[in-house]
């Protein structure tokens, strides 16, 4: 079994660039209406402890909420005998990455004029695609190994997404790249984004729904917190 | 597949632009930046919306929204 965990992957853009290997035959909205806001760490984590985690998450504050780190055995990954999960938020993810890229979004909005947005806004958007670049590399490795559960997690378009949402050009870059991903695995896989994203002018903003596809299942409506159990389901 | 290509003249200066602009990107050439540029535009309807301009209005409500989900503090 194979997982594409892709960040603010959004449902309208999947179709309007007909990202087919994204969408495989089924495939739809899922229903995070249980959570009072899109939180990627939260949804994250009750994705892969199959538990709503709003309440635990955002205990941590703020701040300590991105050094949340779920042990294996509270996962539904613990009910494979060789798991690999590549930088998830909330299990193993790259911190101090994912630290510089809310520095330099910091930095952005921090920026007095427009020529320093401007470079803010490429450094950020480099850092992000550099580290996409290794993910897609270290993930398209794993896919020649002998893991029963495998789960990359791709960052990029949530990201990037946040500060050039209303760049077309760009998203469907992008879009078509996260496709081109989808495309190289040859198992059976499931898409599944935490939320989608929607425009705010050039910039974005987490939508209130994510996205799953399957080519197995027809799913109605799934929650976040559904995929554990059916995950485990149909692992033979 | 094996596909034709030809050859197209640009301003010196666009290629410098576009050398720029792929820096890091999934583009690995200028032909590739600017075959998938033409694609989009020749496949253009009309109907598409523009690309989105800046503005200080979006860029405030943006902030507040990174802030609710805990990505600024
Ligand atoms: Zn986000």
């Amino acid at each position: 079994m194979i997982i594409l965990a892709i960040d603010a992957l959004e449902y309208s853009l999947v179709e309007k660039f007909d990202c087919n290997n994204l969408k495989q035959e089924y495939y739809g909205k899922t229903d995070i209406s249980e959570f009072s806001e899109p939180r990627t760490m939260v949804l994250w984590s009750s994705f892969m402890t199959g538990k709503n985690m709003e309440r635990e998450i955002l205990a941590k504050g703020d701040k300590e909420m991105w050094n949340t780190k779920i042990e294996l055995k509270d996962t539904f990954f613990n009910g494979f005998k060789n798991p690999r999960i590549i930088d998830l938020p909330g299990f193993n993810y790259v911190k101090e990455h994912h630290e510089q890229e809310r520095v330099l979004l910091k930095n952005y909005f921090d920026a007095k004029t427009d020529e320093e947005k401007d470079k803010i806004r490429k450094a950020y958007n480099n850092l992000a695609f550099e580290h996409h670049r290794r993910i897609k590399q270290e993930f398209s490795a794993a896919l020649n190994d002998d893991h029963d559960l495998l789960l990359g997690y791709f960052s990029v378009a949530d990201v990037v997404g946040h500060l050039n949402f209303g760049n077309r050009t760009m998203m469907k870059m992008i879009y078509r790249d996260l496709d081109e991903i989808a495309g190289s695995i040859k198992d059976t896989y499931i898409v599944l984004s935490d939320h989608g994203m929607e425009k705010l002018g050039m910039f974005g903003d987490h939508s209130g729904y994510g996205f799953w596809s399957t080519d197995f299942n027809e799913l109605e409506n799934p929650r976040i917190t559904d995929f554990a159990g059916l995950i485990k389901e149909i692992q033979v | 597949m094996s596909e034709k290509y030809g050859i197209i003249k640009v301003p010196e200066e666009l290629i410098t632009k576009i050398k720029e602009r792929i820096q890091g990107t999934e583009f690995n050439s200028i032909d590739e930046y600017a075959t998938f540029v033409l694609e989009e535009v020749v496949k253009e309807t009309g109907e598409e919306e523009p690309e989105e301009v800046f503005s200080e209005e979006d860029e405030h409500k943006v902030k507040e929204r990174l802030r609710a989900l805990g990505y600024l503090d």
